[in-house]
C-alpha cells in the first residue's frame, strides 16, 4: 500500500551492504485477524507466511514494520501446543527483525549515509517500543541524518490512537487520542515527523493534511534513504 | 448457608485450577534490597516525616518540650493513650497523646501496637495528636519493622501511622487533615 | 443511580468526548498521577526487581488459592473474627444485610471498598431501611452527586473544584467556595457525627494474610481507621484472590501500591487487623465479620492468561496510562472496575453479553501493561478475550470479511487482484466514513511493491 517504504528499505540494506530478496509470494503477517480475534484465520495466513520464509536462505528477515515483527514474534503464540507448527513459528520469529533494530543491533551501523534538510521528529509506534524496546536505534539512525535537526517530541512514546481495527471501530475515541499527538507535533515546530510504522504514519498523516498542515510523514527507511540531492 | 458456599467455592477454585494448563511453580526470588543509607537514623526518621508535613522535635528532655507543645497549642483537652476517653466523648478533645512501639526511619512512620497500647481513638480522632517515640526503637526499613512485628504473636490491631491526615480526591489537590489529625508532632526522645 | 451500561460503550465514549469539562479534569489528573508515579518508582532502584517478586507471589497463592484461603481463614477464625463465604453478589449483599439487621442497626458508614460498589451494596442496605454513609471524601462526593465511582482510587476524579463546590454548597449548605481546604474541612465536619453514630462499619480489604489471618487496610484520611473501631460490628468485605501468603509479603506489596497508586512512599495510614479485641475493655469493635466474594472469580483460574487477572492490587496506574481511559475516564466504561484492567475483568466477572465492547475499545498501545506493579499483560489478555468473543459474537459481516480476507491472502492471484479491487473501491465509494470523518484516507497506490520489485 505504501510502496516507497518498501523501496527505500531495500535501497538503505543494500547500500550498507546486505544481499536483499523478496519473495513475491508474500502477503501479510497476519496481524490484522489476530487483534480482531479472528486466530483461525490469522492461523492460516500465519502458515502461508512461515512456509514462504522457510523456503529462503536468507540469514534474516527484516521488515519496516514493528507491529508486522512484533505479530511474528507472536507466532509461538499462535500455534502453542501445536508440535508441528510450534517449532516452525519460534525459528521464522527469531529470525525476524525490524529494520531499525536490524541495523543498530546487529549490523552495528547508525549512519547510513543519509542527508536532509529540515527539522524532524520521532513517534515511537506502540509495537516497536513495548514489544521489540526500540527506543534508541531509530534516533542514533536520525541523529546521523546530514543537515537534519532532531527534536525529541513531547510525549513521543504515546500512543498514536490508531490500534488497528480500532481505528474504525471507535474512530472518536482514536481522533481524540490522535489529537493530542497532533497538538504534540504542532508545538514542536517540525517539518516531518518520522515513524516505523505505516500504519501511525497513516494516521497521523491522515490527521495533519486534513488539518491543512505543511508537516510530512516520513517512514523511517525513507528518510534514510534520502540523499543531499532533493 | 455458610458451609455450602464454602465448600461451593472452593470446589469452583479446584475445579478451574485443575482445567488449567500445567505451569511450574516458580520460585519466588526475592528482590535485592536497596542498601540503606549510611545516615543517622534520627535524621534520616525526622528528614522523612517532615516530607510529609509531619513536625520532629529531636530532644532528651522530652516533658519539656512536650509542656512547651501544649502550650504554644493553648490546649485545654487532652487525651492520653494510658487512660482514653470513650468512644462518645473522645470527640471532644484537642489533643491526643500517645508513645509509639518502634518507628521506620525511611518512611518516617510510627507503629502503634494496641496490645502495647490503647492508641487507636487517641491518635486518630483529635485534631493534634503527639507521639513520643524512644530514639532507640526507630528501625531502618519498612521491612525491619514487619519483622519486629512478627517477633511475638500479632496484636488485634497495629495501626501504622506516616504524618497527619490528607487527601487529594478534589482535582488531585493536596489536603491535610481530613478526618484524621490535622497536625502530627513526634517528640524523639534520644535521652535513653 | 443513573448508571450508564458497558453494553453502550460506545455511545456512552461519545458523550464523554463531547464533554469539555470531564476532559479537562480527566487530562489533569491521569497526568499528574502518571507523573507521581513515574518519580515514586524511579526513587526505588530496584523496582523491576520488586514487580518481578510481586508477581511471583501472586502467582503462587493463585496457583493454591485454595489452600490459602483455607489458612487464611482457620487463622482469622482462631482469633475471633466469623467468615462468611459468598457465592456472588447477591449472597454477599444477603450476608451483610443480614448481619446489619439481626443487630437493628440504623447506620453504616463504609469506607471505600470498590468490591461492595461491584455488589451494589449500598443499594441493598438501604432498601433494607438502613442509612448508609460513604464517608470516603471522594466516594461521599459521588454518593452527594448520585454518580457511581469513575476511578480505582479516586472515584470523584470527573469532577473539577467548582462542580464539587457547587454539590457542597446545594446539598450540605456550604457558602459558595472553590476552596479545596473549606470543601474538606465542611465534609469533614458532616461525617464526624457519622462515624459516632454509626452501629456498623463496612470496609474492604487490600491483603488478606493467609499465615496470620490479617487483614490489612490502607488509606491516606482516616475514615478507614474510624470506620473500623467505632462501631461495634465491623464487617469487611474481601475479593477471594486479596489473599498473600505471609505477614513478610506485605514489604513488597506495600512498597508497590502506594507508589503506583498515587506516588506515595507510604500512605498515611496502615491497618493491620487480626481478629477482635482481647478484653471487653479493650478498644475497637465486639465483632469482626469477613465476607470472601467469588463473583466469577475462581472461573478465572482455569487459564494461565485469565489467572493474571486476579493478581491485580487494584492501584489505578493502568487507567491513569490508558490513552482511552485518558480521553473518555471510568463511566463510559460502565462498571465499576473501567480502564484496561476493567476491560478485562468485567467481562469475565459480569459475562461476556454484558461487556462485550470493552475488549476492543483499546489501541493495544501497551502503556498499561508497562505500569502495572504486577506485571499483568493485559494486551495479551484483550487479545485472549477477542479471540474468545470474535468468531462467536462478531458481527456477521465482520466474520464473513475476515474469512475472504484469509482467502485473499492465502492466494497470491487473489492478493494481486485485491490491490485493484481496493483501489476502484477506494475511488468508487468512501471505504469507510468511520476514517475518513477525521481523518484524509491514503490513496492506494497504482503500482504495489509486488509490481515494483526486482
Amino acid at each position: 500500500m505504501w510502496t516507497s517504504i518498501g523501496v527505500s528499505s531495500v535501497e538503505v540494506l543494500r547500500r550498507v551492504g546486505c544481499e536483499v530478496e523478496f519473495d513475491k509470494r508474500q502477503t501479510c503477517c497476519a496481524q490484522p485477524a489476530f487483534n480482531t480475534g479472528y486466530r483461525d484465520e490469522a492461523r492460516l495466513v500465519a502458515r502461508r507466511f512461515i512456509g514462504i520464509f522457510e523456503e529462503s536462505e536468507a540469514d534474516v528477515i527484516v521488515s519496516p514494520s514493528g507491529s508486522c515483527t512484533a505479530m511474528v514474534h507472536h507466532y509461538p503464540e499462535l500455534f502453542a501446543g501445536d508440535s508441528k507448527w510450534l517449532p516452525r513459528a519460534q525459528s521464522i520469529a527469531a529470525k525476524t527483525h525490524e529494520l531499525s533494530s536490524f541495523l543498530v543491533r546487529v549490523l552495528k551501523k547508525e549512519d547510513v549515509g543519509a542527508s536532509w534538510n529540515g527539522r524532524l521528529t520521532w513517534h515511537d509506534a506502540c509495537h516497536g517500543l513495548r514489544d521489540l524496546n526500540i527506543k534508541s536505534e531509530p534516533r542514533a539512525l536520525l541523529r546521523n541524518v546530514r543537515g537534519a535537526e532532531f527534536v525529541e517530541l513531547e510525549h513521543a512514546d504515546s500512543c498514536c490512537g490508531f490500534g488497528g481495527t480500532f481505528s474504525v471501530k471507535y474512530p472518536e475515541i482514536s481522533v481524540a487520542i490522535l489529537d493530542q499527538k497532533i497538538e504534540a507535533i504542532e508545538r514542536a515546530g517540525v517539518q516531518a515527523v518520522v515513524s516505523g510504522d505505516a500504519s501511525c504514519l497513516m494516521q497521523i498523516g491522515g490527521r495533519l493534511s486534513r488539518k491543512g498542515s505543511k508537516v510530512r510523514v516520513m517512514h523511517l527507511a525513507e528518510l534514510l534513504n534520502e540523499s543531499s540531492q532533493q | 448457608m455458610s458451609n455450602s458456599a464454602r465448600e461451593a467455592i472452593l470446589g469452583s477454585i479446584r475445579t478451574h485450577l485443575a482445567a488449567s494448563p500445567p505451569v511450574d511453580d516458580q520460585p519466588v526470588t526475592p528482590a535485592n534490597p536497596v542498601i540503606p543509607s549510611k545516615s543517622d537514623p534520627i535524621n534520616q526518621f525526622k528528614e522523612s516525616l517532615e516530607s510529609v508535613s509531619g513536625h520532629c522535635l529531636v530532644t532528651t528532655d522530652a516533658a519539656d518540650v512536650l509542656s512547651r507543645i501544649l502550650t504554644d497549642l493553648n490546649a485545654q483537652r487532652i487525651a492520653y493513650s494510658d487512660n482514653p476517653p470513650n468512644a462518645h466523648d473522645i470527640f471532644g478533645y484537642e489533643v491526643g497523646i500517645s508513645t509509639v512501639q518502634a518507628a521506620i526511619a525511611e518512611t518516617g512512620t510510627l507503629v502503634l501496637d494496641s496490645a502495647c497500647e490503647r492508641h487507636r481513638l487517641v491518635s486518630l480522632v483529635p485534631p493534634v495528636h503527639i507521639a513520643i517515640v524512644n530514639a532507640s526503637s526507630i528501625v531502618e526499613t519498612l521491612s525491619d519493622a514487619l519483622t519486629l512485628l512478627q517477633k511475638k504473636e500479632i496484636s488485634p490491631a497495629i495501626t501504622f501511622i506516616t504524618g497527619p491526615s490528607r487527601t487529594a480526591d478534589i482535582e488531585l489537590t493536596l489536603a491535610i487533615g481530613v478526618h484524621g489529625p490535622q497536625e502530627l508532632y513526634v517528640i524523639v526522645d534520644g535521652s535513653k | 443511580m443513573n448508571h450508564l451500561s458497558s453494553e453502550t460503550f460506545k455511545e456512552n465514549a461519545k458523550a464523554a468526548l463531547a464533554d469539555v469539562q470531564l476532559r479537562g479534569a480527566l487530562k489533569n489528573a491521569t497526568s499528574l498521577f502518571g507523573e507521581r508515579r513515574k518519580e515514586a518508582a524511579a526513587s526505588l532502584p530496584n523496582w523491576e526487581d520488586l514487580r518481578t517478586q510481586a508477581r511471583a507471589i501472586k502467582d503462587e497463592v493463585l496457583l493454591h488459592l485454595d489452600r490459602y484461603l483455607e489458612e487464611f481463614v482457620r487463622n482469622a477464625e482462631s482469633r475471633g473474627a466469623t467468615v462468611h463465604w459468598a457465592r456472588d453478589a447477591a449472597e454477599a449483599n444477603s450476608i451483610i444485610c443480614g448481619l446489619a439487621t439481626e443487630r437493628a442497626a440504623r447506620i453504616v458508614v463504609k469506607s471505600k471498598s470498590m468490591t461492595t460498589e461491584e455488589t451494589h451494596l449500598n443499594d441493598a442496605l438501604e432498601a433494607a431501611g438502613i442509612q448508609v454513609v460513604e464517608t470516603d471524601l471522594g466516594e461521599y462526593i459521588i454518593q452527594l452527586a448520585h454518580e457511581p465511582p469513575s476511578h480505582i482510587i479516586a472515584p470523584a476524579i470527573h469532577k473539577t473544584r467548582q462542580q464539587i463546590g457547587e454539590l457542597f454548597t446545594a446539598e450540605l449548605g456550604m457558602p459558595p467556595t472553590d476552596n479545596v481546604d473549606q470543601m474538606t474541612s465542611t465534609a469533614r465536619a458532616k461525617l464526624r457525627d457519622r462515624f459516632a453514630a454509626a452501629d456498623v462499619g463496612i470496609s474492604g480489604v487490600n491483603f488478606a494474610i493467609a499465615e496470620t489471618g490479617t487483614i490489612v487496610i490502607v488509606e491516606n484520611e482516616g475514615n478507614i481507621r474510624l470506620t473500623t473501631s467505632l462501631p461495634r460490628l465491623h464487617i469487611a468485605v474481601m475479593g477471594i484472590e486479596k489473599v498473600i501468603p505471609r505477614f513478610s509479603d506485605l514489604d513488597v506489596f506495600l512498597k508497590l501500591l502506594p507508589r503506583s497508586g498515587t506516588g506515595q512512599r507510604l500512605t498515611t495510614y496502615q491497618s493491620f487487623i487480626t481478629g477482635t479485641k482481647r478484653a471487653s475493655t479493650d478498644e475497637g469493635p465486639d465483632e469482626l465479620h469477613i465476607v470472601l466474594l467469588d463473583n466469577g472469580r475462581s472461573r478465572m483460574l482455569a487459564h494461565p492468561v485469565t489467572r493474571q487477572s486476579l493478581a491485580c492490587i487494584r492501584c489505578g496506574a493502568c487507567l491513569n496510562a490508558c490513552p482511552v481511559y485518558q480521553q473518555v475516564g471510568g463511566h463510559a466504561y460502565g462498571s465499576v472496575y473501567p480502564g484496561p484492567i476493567g476491560a478485562v475483568i468485567t467481562p469475565q466477572l459480569m459475562g461476556i453479553q454484558k461487556a462485550a465492547q470493552l475488549p476492543y475499545a483499546s489501541s493495544l498501545c501497551g502503556a498499561c501493561r508497562e505500569v502495572c506493579p504486577v506485571k499483568i499483560d493485559i494486551p495479551r489478555l484483550l487479545l485472549h478475550l477477542r479471540g474468545e468473543i470474535s468468531p462467536r459474537k462478531g458481527s456477521r459481516a465482520e466474520r464473513l470479511a475476515f474469512k475472504i480476507w484469509a482467502r485473499v491472502m492465502t492466494s497470491p492471484s487473489l492478493y494481486r487482484l485485491s490491490s485493484v479491487a481496493g483501489r476502484i473501491l477506494q475511488r468508487v465509494m468512501p471505504i469507510s466514513r468511520a476514517w475518513t470523518n477525521g481523518r484524509d484516507l491514503r490513496p492506494i497506490e497504482s503500482k504495489s511493491f509486488h509490481d515494483l520489485y526486482e
